[in-house]
């Protein structure tokens, strides 16, 4: 037995122990994902189907939900529109943030802290209050509804800066100053030399604000009108809404919802292991 | 090849704080400069602002007879090694080595070829494809040289590049280090507080206290004629025996009056002294452990007891405890001192220093 530690108590006792913890685990992540599953399946329902609550499993798998919400809808132009304009700031904000933490933390300048201090004060503001402001700066730059004016009020990231800060302080200054020393300027020092140490960091940041931005509702529906311009959570509301109440086609928003959430599957599937380094706040660098 | 020149060098921090206060120092091509001090002394912060790594102050610092007070550290074609080695860790060694090339754009079957070169001659050959972390501590060392050595720069820059290792390892790498300044026949400047680095590389020898240059010599003169208290006191192992005297006169000759005898003085000391007007006053001694002799109890000058007896191969250091002062012996005679015999100790006088109390400045040397 490889345990860390002996458990003295009697076996059923054990097993009651292990029964109560199935139990909670199992059923707080039912409630977690039943919405998900519900949604699975229900996009293969028909809208009958999905309004009679005695039945869970459709009575007969309507792939064609999915075929029509692929071929014949716009949600591919929302998924593209979503998926190319988060890959772009999200590209933009790894190179802003990536810049001033690098400023932060290697570079000596008399208002080093209250230029940090200010930036992080501007992490405390609520988003809204900043959506009127950045709305008139947009609107007299005539970049309102398009796809630029998108990119270019979210190239900043205060939480990417944070991060990258923070990861950046685990470096040793004597790497830069080697660097410098070596003839690196200060950009090749950041992309050359701090940042294949903090991988992690970067690659969490990336992804969760690819995420945010390709699930982002309120601002972009603020500044887009057309529907050229939308990204998925726009265009799933003007879909959902599309026919009025009572004409919802909840069969194929159902659909939509899965079609939309398929990219996001895909990359977490192949970047697990990075959330979860995010989330538990490892560097991913090994000591 | 470089000649560097620091005038009226200054560094001050935001807080007020003056690590380095106002110095002068110049630095011919080929010399290897050795900053030393205890700690804090800001030579570690001299050497930073010469790499650039620190901004100046105040003061000039030139070059090869060029200003470069604003030029940046990749501008200055000048090479550090740092105390921790500073390794880039998700490079191999070939790619520590290689960087600085690879910043130059140099062709790439050149940068192999020194590369190997580099590696060959540090013996590092079996070494390229490792990482850094898969290296002991002495072959970090030395990749952190062949970083530096690969670049052919004006001046060669080290932060107290040996303090990490161990004793045995420090004394091959200072060797290697030696043999290095002798082929590459450049500028080298080393910051160190061990004095038997400083001794042994140094051909010129700066000794900093509180951010200030107290003296700037060669080795041997540094040992035999420092300027002050400090100096004769940092410089030389076991460190000098300090002890409290009047100079006063009798038939014509001045001597020394110790605690429990005297001290005889050359003609030349007495001549400095006289010239001084020290007849009559207080005067601090100093004299080196292996310039201490035992003598008979008729001509001493300390008397005391053997506290500590260390037999070091050689030689022998004795700790004798004369009243409230404790004399270190370094002494040929390897004989074991019982603890607590009595020692009568005089000084070889020729090599007896003596030091103003006040200003700790010598006033015969």
């Amino acid at each position: 037995m490889n345990t860390r530690y002996s458990d003295n108590r009697p076996l059923p006792l054990r097993i009651l122990a292990l029964l109560g913890k199935i139990l909670i685990l199992g059923s707080a992540s039912i409630f977690t994902a039943f919405p998900f599953i519900w949604m699975i399946v229900s996009s293969l329902k028909t809208k009958a189907d999905i309004l009679n609550t005695d039945i869970f499993f459709p009575t007969e798998p309507q792939w064609n939900n999915i075929t029509s919400i692929l071929f014949n809808s716009p949600i591919p132009r929302y998924i593209f529109n979503s998926a190319w304009v988060s890959l772009v700031i999200v590209a933009l904000q790894i190179i802003s943030g990536a810049m001033l933490a690098y400023a932060l933390v290697f570079l000596k300048f008399r208002t080093n802290k209250i230029l940090f201090a200010v930036v992080m004060a501007t992490y405390m503001l609520p988003v809204a209050a900043t959506y009127i402001p950045s709305y008139i700066i947009l609107a007299d730059w005539k970049m309102l509804d398009s796809f630029r004016g998108l990119i270019i009020s979210s190239t900043v990231s205060i939480f990417g800066i944070f991060l990258l800060r923070q990861g950046f302080m685990q470096i040793p200054k004597g790497l830069v100053e080697a660097a410098r020393m070596d003839g690196a300027s200060h950009w090749r020092a950041l992309w050359e030399v701090v940042a294949p140490m903090t991988k992690a960091s970067f690659i969490t940041f990336g992804l969760m604000n690819f995420i945010s931005t390709y699930n982002n509702y309120m601002w972009p529906s603020l500044i887009t009108k057309s529907s050229e311009y939308f990204l998925v959570s726009q265009g799933l509301r003007a879909f959902f809404i599309r026919d009025g109440a009572y004409g919802t086609e909840w069969a194929l928003v159902m659909a939509a919802s899965a079609v939309v959430v398929v990219p996001l599957l895909v990359l977490f599937a192949f970047t697990q292991k990075w959330f979860i380094n995010g989330i538990g706040g490892e560097t991913g660098i090994k000591g | 090849m470089a000649e560097i020149i620091l005038k009226n060098i200054t560094k001050e921090y935001e807080n007020g704080f003056q690590a380095v206060k106002n110095i002068d120092l110049e630095i011919k091509d080929n010399e290897f400069v050795i900053l030393v001090g205890p700690s804090g002394c800001g030579k570690s912060t001299t050497l930073r602002m010469i790499a650039g790594l620190e901004d100046i102050s105040d003061g000039d610092l030139y070059l090869d007879g060029k200003r470069i007070n604003d030029v940046s550290p990749q501008d200055r074609d000048i090479a550090m090694v740092f105390q921790n080695y500073a390794l880039y860790p998700h490079m191999t060694v070939y790619q520590n080595i290689a960087y600085s090339l690879k910043i130059k754009k140099v062709p790439k079957d050149e940068i192999d070829r020194r590369v190997k070169e580099v590696a060959a001659s540090l013996g590092l050959t079996d070494l390229l494809d490792r990482r850094p972390g898969q290296l002991s501590g002495g072959q970090k060392q030395r990749v952190a040289m062949g970083r530096a050595i690969i670049r052919h720069p004006k001046a060669f820059l080290m932060d107290e590049p040996l303090s990490n290792l161990d004793a045995k390892l420090r004394g091959q790498m200072r060797v290697e280090i030696a043999d290095l300044y002798q082929r590459l026949n450049t500028t080298f400047i080393y910051v160190t507080h061990d004095q038997t680095e400083a001794m042994t590389l140094g051909t010129k020898i700066v000794v900093m206290k509180d951010g200030e240059i107290q003296q700037i010599d060669s080795p041997t003169n540094l040992f035999n004629y420092p300027v002050n208290k400090f100096v004769a006191g940092f410089i030389g192992t076991p460190t000098m025996n300090f002890f409290d005297a009047e100079c006063l006169e009798e038939n014509g000759e001045l001597y020394l009056k110790t605690a429990d005898g005297k001290i005889v003085l050359t003609p030349e000391k007495q001549q400095k002294l006289r010239e001084g007007n020290w007849v009559g006053k207080k005067v601090t001694g100093g004299i080196r452990p292996e310039h201490v002799r035992i003598c008979s109890e008729e001509e001493t000058a300390f008397k005391g007891n053997v506290s500590v007896f260390e037999l070091l191969g050689s030689n022998a250091i004795i700790y004798v405890q004369c009243g409230e002062e404790r004399i270190v012996i370094n002494t040929d005679e390897t004989a074991q001192q019982e603890h607590g015999k009595e020692l009568f100790l005089n000084v070889k006088e020729e090599k007896l220093h003596i030091f103003d109390p006040e200003s700790e400045r010598t006033i015969t040397n």
